[in-house]
């Protein structure tokens, strides 16, 4: 992993380089090195050719002289003189030559010393025989004595000039050895050095092609994904925007212009051009909100409203969050969204609530109002019907008698009628106050409600322990009331009412009939009674309001009662149900949350 | 109270009302002087006058002009002058909102209008004939609201 990372890094394909450029100057260094040994080597090898050819030379002009000096000791004619005085020269010459080209080496200039005392010994026994030849024949001792001292001097030079020429041989060769030695190892090196540079240049030929590609299909994608953020954009309703937080420049996306109803890019981004386009009356809170962005990085979901080209005024809704690229520039990233429609609706909704709430209010208002005022000339009526039954009883007439009995009745059915819609409507009230109260309180207060309806039908109540719960009270009250009362009304003729109330603690989830399906808790308070019962298919239609299951003459009643249980229980997150068998019974299951 | 005849005084803004129930107590066998009155302010204002004869029982409607029987209940209860008179809310409501504030003031029964004579008589002569000392004492809001 790590020499991956190695090798991905910029760094390294700049250090790469950089090896490149060296090794590169440590070839050029090398060769230099090499080429001043080659020619220092072809300088030393034609120098010593140089020395041996001279020392050759040197050795020939001795050999002339010799030549000479014989030739005239011979013949004693003194044309044999020339070539003697003549090589004299060039020895001289010669000689001061090779001294010359052998300065350098001190084995060789040892050598020169002890030529030179040769030569100068043999030039020295050639005149000294030279002189002798002049006055005294061949075969003299003191010339034949010289002529061999000559010989070996002659010797001695050559065996000096051989040594010579094999030191300098040797010299060559060394040289030679040293030179191809150089040599050997020098191509190697730049070889391996030239190798380990293609190497590293290959690589990063490798890398940079990769790079390269991966950036083409980078920008391809990029490319790609621009126009598809720009169709999202349109569709969508919005339009985005950067900020670079360094250089301050603003970049507004194609659709941000449209938005504000103008053309992509029409004018120069930036901040005061925006603002010159928010209303009036938003331009200070989103001013605020602006800068508070600018130090937190960060501005949630601001809504605001705009007033588009065409003067039309919209709602925009702006979110946006910092980021840093790859560069390491901060870049403040965000999205601004027409909300117009949802801000719309939203309005009209709050707006048709409001009026919902203010009808309901009025509705409520009107129908208890209603109900009260009505009551009135109602308690009246019957009032006086009832002074007028009793004073007048006697001077009434049959039919009269029986005129004033169906007003009452009458009378009396619309003042139920009104008491039960007066109850409905308190039901249904707005405010309602819950306390913590008894059941069974409010059980008993129910049952002197109805007490004499009770003695009459000799009717039972037994009742199990019902518990304590935050309930509205008089409406718990009124539900229990209406629940024994039509127990007694719906009684059979002959049997004593028996009324039964049980009470027990369940699970929303276990039982069947509550439509929920948690944990919560629930009491479960049932009546049963031993009346007339009723078609368990009618179960549900008997809470409806104004509906009943028999007609005004056999029982009377105003089809509000159990409407007016539900509502109760509703109104306390509860569930009521009905369940009867005809001429047995029926059962009122109340469900009252805990 | 040790008079011979019970005073009675009635305030209610309903022509009929008065008329029944001065009626009522005239077929009772009870001996009662009854007075009514029509609205709060006349109640008040005779109420309040120095030598005026204070009743034994006072019924009260609720809803009349210019001040409603809860004003005047307030007031009266102010009053340590009416401390002695035993006060009836007679009213066609039964509105436990009614019901409440009554009892909290300090009204001693509540009574909802019937709607038959015969009942209206009965009820009227139960009331009259409470020992009043007895009963206030309790202030039991059970025994409030007259049950018939």
């Amino acid at each position: 992993m790590k020499i991956k990372r190695i090798y991905k890094s910029t760094m390294f394909l700049k250090s790469i380089f950089v090896v490149s450029i060296f090794a590169i100057f440590f070839i050029s260094a090398v060769t230099y090195k090499h080429i001043n040994i080659l020619n220092n080597s072809s300088k030393w090898v034609n120098h010593s050719y140089d020395v041996n050819l001279e020392l050759e030379r040197l050795f020939s002009y001795l050999k002339d002289s010799e030549t000479g000096q014989r030739g005239f000791l011979i013949t004693k004619d003194s044309s044999f003189l020339k070539p003697y005085i003549e090589s004299k020269e060039k020895i001289i010459k010669s000689f001061a030559l090779v001294k010359v080209y052998t300065k350098s080496n001190p084995d060789q200039e040892q050598n020169i010393r002890k030529l030179e005392f040769y030569l100068s010994k043999k030039q020295n026994y050639l005149s000294a025989s030279m002189q002798l030849a002049h006055t005294k024949p061949v075969t003299d001792h003191a010339l034949k004595e010289k002529l061999v001292i000559g010989k070996i001097t002659m010797d001695s030079i050559r065996i000096q000039i051989n040594e010579m020429i094999l030191l300098e041989k040797n010299l060559l060769k060394n040289r030679e050895i040293s030179y191809t030695d150089t040599i050997k190892v020098t191509p190697v090196f730049v070889y391996i050095t030239l190798l380990i540079t293609l190497v590293l240049i290959s690589i990063s030929y490798v890398r940079i092609s990769k790079d390269l590609d991966k950036l083409k299909m980078s920008n391809n994608s990029l490319a790609v994904m621009n126009e598809s953020n720009n169709l999202a954009e349109i569709v969508g309703n919005f339009g985005s925007w950067q900020l670079n937080v360094d250089s301050k420049e603003y970049t507004f996306s194609d659709n941000s212009y449209r938005l504000l109803g103008f053309q992509p890019q029409s004018f120069f981004a930036s901040q005061e051009n925006f603002l010159n386009h928010i209303h009036t009356e938003d331009r200070s809170s989103f001013s605020t909100a602006n800068e508070q962005m600018l130090l937190d990085g960060y501005l949630a979901p601001f809504t605001y409203r705009i007033i588009r080209e065409d003067k039309k005024v919209r709602y925009f809704r702006t979110t946006a969050r910092i980021v840093t690229n790859k560069s390491g520039d901060e870049i403040l990233i965000g999205t601004t969204s027409d909300v117009t429609d949802e801000v719309l609706v939203s309005l009209s909704l709050e707006q048709q609530n409001l009026e919902l709430e203010a009808s309901n209010k009025e509705l409520s208002a009107f129908n208890y109002v209603a109900s009260h005022d009505l009551q009135e000339p109602l308690r009246k009526i019957q009032t006086f019907v009832s002074r007028l039954s009793d004073k007048e009883y006697n001077n009434l007439s049959q039919s009269g008698k029986e005129f004033m009995g169906r007003i009452n009745n009458s009378v009396e059915r619309m003042r139920i009628l009104i008491d039960d819609l007066l109850q409905y409507s308190r039901t249904t009230k707005i405010e309602k106050v819950f306390e913590e109260s008894d059941l069974n309180e409010l059980l008993e207060n129910a049952k002197s409600d109805t007490q004499q309806t009770i003695d009459e039908k000799k009717a039972i109540i037994q009742s199990e322990k019902l518990p304590q719960m935050m309930v509205i009270p008089f409406q718990i009250q009124q539900l229990f009331a209406n629940l024994i009362g039509n127990s007694l009304k719906y009684s059979k003729d002959s049997v004593a009412p028996q009324i039964k109330i049980t009470c027990s603690k369940v699970i929303a989830e276990e039982e069947d009939q509550v439509p929920k399906n948690t944990k919560e808790k629930f009491y479960k308070i049932t009546f049963i009674d031993n009346g007339i019962g009723f078609e368990q298919e009618y179960a549900e239609k008997i809470f409806i309001l104004f509906n009943r299951l028999h007609n005004k003459n056999e029982y009377a009643g105003t089809g509000i009662g159990l409407a007016i249980c539900k509502k109760i229980v509703e109104n306390h997150k509860g569930f009521i149900f009905a369940a009867a068998k005809p001429d047995v019974g029926a059962t009122f299951t109340i469900y009252l949350p805990e | 109270m040790d008079k011979d005849y019970i005073h009675i005084i009635l305030a209610d803004d309903d022509e009929d009302d008065r008329m029944l129930f001065t009626d009522a107590f005239g077929e009772l066998r009870i001996n009662t002087k009854v007075n009514t009155f029509n609205d709060g302010v006349e109640l008040m204002d005779y109420l309040n006058t120095p030598d005026a004869i204070l009743p034994n029982v006072l019924f009260l409607d609720l809803n009349m002009p210019k001040k409603n029987g809860i004003e005047c209940l307030y007031e009266i209860k102010q009053n340590s002058r009416f401390n002695d008179i035993a006060i009836a809310i007679f009213s066609t409501s039964s509105s436990e909102e009614h019901i409440e504030e009554t009892f909290v003031q300090g009204a001693n029964i509540y009574i909802k209008k019937p709607s038959d004579f015969t009942t209206l008589k009965k009820v009227l002569s139960d009331v009259v004939t409470i020992n009043w000392q007895y009963h206030t004492s309790g202030l039991n809001r059970d025994n409030f609201l007259l049950r018939l």
